[in-house]
């Protein structure tokens, strides 16, 4: 009998022969051991392919209609409870009648958080910033050399073609820019000082436990120190990370300050921009612009030429403001010298802790106004004002899952991990400014750092809607798979959190469990996105 | 064939968590969802999303994609659940939907263009069979199937399609044909062609 076609044994092997034709084949493979072969190599092949394609690659879903076990009501009990005793310890805390000498020891005052923050960047500041320049060092060497190999390699195997050889170029060019010695002077040491007879033609980046200048920076400073002082001159700015920040001298351009103390005693060019602890302009002062900051204490002894707006805790003012001054806070003392160019608004928590002397002079208006009191909730611009944050949540959430409808349907669906994004958000809520810095410190670095803030910034406003879309689905039980679905949960999910978040304390816990909840899950369905899928 | 066999045949649930009807038969779940009960379509889903999913991950090309046809297919499935009959086991049934789904993705992008054009079954396919060991069946390792999907996924879609309905979806020749709109040979010539192609793929010292 003539053999059988390869063909006809495929379709044998897959049960599609008719079955009188399946029995003669059969009678064939008793007699043929050719044909034999032929359907067991076909066998085993198949064997393969299903065995192969059972096993799958990569992400099946994490059950995205039906969230299954990984929020369930005990890990919403554990967070209710961990939030009341939150909310507990904290009004408890606020009740509590705190000397105003340790105000700074509060955690919920701003200036306790204020100090908080110092204590931590300061941590950074005086431990991390030897290794932020080596980092940039050691990341610029080592970028310069892989570049090195990989154009060695592509030279040696004839492959680089002309527009390769192009970016290989523009790319050694950045990175031999970046490395240290180019464009910025980095000088990192315990004490980092410009003498009073030198001048620094660059910008100068400093970084150490006290940085002093006492010569000349044709540039900006930017410095991170426990202390940072300035006695001689800065032509630029001062950016100035330190724990303490001392302006005895010049600056001709502005400061822009985050330090847990800022004392300026000399003579400012432009303007201050700060958020800091205590801010005291000193009576030898001068700003040559305004000031706009935020802070627990302010004392302004010294000119200041223009206006001044300032969110502050207290504030005293004893010299001469230019233009307007604008306080948001909770005490303002204007003394006897203090004259205001221009008006004087205040909101403050208590009329009893304005004091405003008879000698003050303030030639525009007089506006101050309670903050306390000002029923938020009685005005209808409120509740216009949120429903426009809420339509523009929607409205993103509408985008988002029209454009991205499977990002954001997996990156709602990871909230759903629950502990396991929560810490992650966590670490990607403080890691990434860190990050940040250390890229931006590398000249090729900068722009990465600026995409990377830009990201981060959205990804902290698109937390909210993945946590909402979240809770909606969760509360409504929907299914949430279909785009309908998806946005009458967000609705929900948005509306409940938005009146949470009206809940005093409590209200920012939340928020801060959303963003770092959000912020996680977005970081997981990144990762996952990102990494290589063995079918695609 | 016996419908309450086919519907015995269900594969394990991968998840365990508070559902209810998670001990029940596949047979009275799919009586429940043909009643428009919303858990039992939950727990349809919660027994095969990973299945569908993963015959859409191979069809189509990105996860996205692939997560949006499997909520098509259960949304979908809402309504479709009553035509189900019991004359194919619901595992192959729910997979011909999804299949279904993800070729009128595949349509759709196309423009109209036939996706899947006719093959003769002519005369390369006559030959006698040789007995030559196939580069597919000495697979053992699970790098060498992680291969085999890979040279999979970079067949042309009028090879890959059909042979991931056989051999994933474990839809038969008829059925396949069905679905893509052509006739049963044209289906037979595709899937062998596929086979030999990935063969050559695999064979040693091709990249």
């Amino acid at each position: 009998m003539e053999c059988y076609s390869e063909q006809m044994c495929a379709l044998a092997v897959d049960g599609e022969l008719a079955p009188e034709e399946a029995r003669r084949l059969r009678e064939h493979l008793a007699t043929c051991r050719r044909c034999r072969e032929v359907v067991d190599a076909l066998r085993a092949e198949n064997r393969v392919l299903s065995e192969s394609l059972n096993e799958l690659p990569e992400e099946a879903p994490v059950a995205f209609a039906h969230s299954g076990r990984s929020w369930v009501w005990g890990d919403l009990a554990v967070m209710a409870a961990v939030l009341a005793l939150g909310t507990i310890t904290t009004i408890w805390f606020h009740q509590l009648s705190i000397p105003a000498a340790l105000e700074w020891f509060d955690p919920f005052s701003s200036s306790g958080r204020t100090n908080l923050l110092f204590t931590v960047s300061e941590q950074i500041a005086t431990g991390g910033t030897a290794m932020l320049t080596d980092y940039a060092a050691v990341v610029g060497f080592v970028s310069l050399l892989l570049l090195l190999g990989w154009g060695a390699l592509l030279l040696g195997r004839g492959r680089v073609r002309q527009r390769g050889l192009g970016l290989l170029l523009v790319l050694l060019m950045l990175v031999v820019l970046s490395l240290p010695g180019f464009a910025l002077e980095r000088r990192h040491a315990e004490f980092v000082t410009v003498p009073a007879n030198e001048t620094v033609d660059d910008t100068l980046l400093a970084a150490g436990n006290t940085v002093r200048v006492e010569g000349v920076i044709n540039g900006d400073l930017l410095a991170f120190g426990q202390t940072v002082e300035v006695r001689g001159t800065i032509k630029g700015d001062l950016i100035s990370f330190g724990k303490r920040t001392v302006v005895s001298g010049t600056v001709e351009g502005s400061i822009y300050d985050f330090s847990q103390s800022l004392d300026v005693d000399g003579q400012l060019g432009h303007s201050i921009y700060g958020w800091v602890q205590s801010l005291r302009l000193n009576n030898r002062g001068h700003v040559g612009e305004g000031i706009v900051v935020g802070a627990a204490d302010v004392t302004l002894e010294g000119d200041v030429k223009r206006s001044a707006s300032i969110y502050a805790g207290s504030v005293d003012v004893s010299s001469s403001i230019g233009r307007d001054l604008t306080i948001h806070g909770g005490a303002l003392t204007l003394t006897g010298t203090a004259r205001v160019g221009g008006d004087l608004s205040a909101r403050v928590r208590k009329l009893s802790d304005v004091h405003i002397d008879d000698g003050a002079t303030i030639a525009g208006k007089r506006d101050i106004q309670l903050k306390v009191g000002d029923n938020k909730f009685a005005h209808p611009r409120f509740y216009f004002h949120q429903a426009i944050w809420l339509g523009a949540a929607m409205l993103v959430g509408w985008l988002g899952v029209i454009l991205f409808p499977g990002f954001f349907r997996a990156a709602t669906q990871a909230v759903g991990s629950g502990w396991v994004s929560l810490g992650l958000g966590v670490a990607v809520l403080a890691g990434v400014p860190v990050a940040l810095i250390v890229a931006a410190i590398t000249l090729v670095g900068f722009p990465l750092a600026l995409m990377s803030l830009a990201a981060y910034l959205a990804a902290i406003y698109l937390a909210k809607i993945w946590v909402g879309a979240f809770l909606g689905r969760i509360l409504l039980k929907s299914s949430g798979t279909t785009k309908g679905d998806w946005m009458l949960g967000l609705l929900v999910g948005l509306l409940i959190l938005t009146v949470v978040g009206f809940i005093p304390y409590l209200g920012g816990l939340v928020h801060f469990g959303v963003v770092c909840l959000g912020l996680g899950a977005f970081a997981v369905e990144l990762y996952r996105t990102a990494r290589p899928v063995a079918t695609a | 064939m016996d419908a309450k066999r086919n519907m015995a045949k269900e594969p394990q649930p991968r998840e365990s968590g508070n559902r209810q009807l998670e001990g029940l038969g596949l047979e009275s779940v799919i009586a429940r969802a043909q009643g428009r009960d919303a858990e039992a379509l939950g727990e349809i889903y919660h027994r095969y999303a990973r299945r569908v999913f993963g015959l859409c991950r191979y069809l189509l090309d990105s996860r996205e994609s692939a997560e949006d046809a499997t909520s098509e297919v259960f949304v979908k499935l809402q309504r479709s659940v009553e035509s189900y009959d019991g004359s194919i086991p619901f595992p192959r049934w729910l997979l011909r939907v999804a299949g279904n789904q993800c070729i009128d993705v595949l349509r759709r992008r196309q423009r109209g263009l036939k996706v899947f054009v006719e093959v003769e079954s002519e005369s390369a396919v006559i030959d006698a069979a040789s007995p030559e060991p196939s580069p597919l069946g000495a697979v053992i390792s699970a790098e060498e199937r992680a291969k085999v999907r890979d040279s999979i996924a970079r067949l042309p879609e009028n090879y890959r399609v059909p042979l991931l309905l056989r051999y994933y979806g474990e839809l038969s020749y008829d059925e396949i044909a069905q679905e893509l709109e052509l006739d049963r040979n044209n289906v037979a010539a595709l899937i062998f062609r596929a086979k030999k192609e990935l063969r050559r793929r695999m064979a040693p010292g091709s990249k």
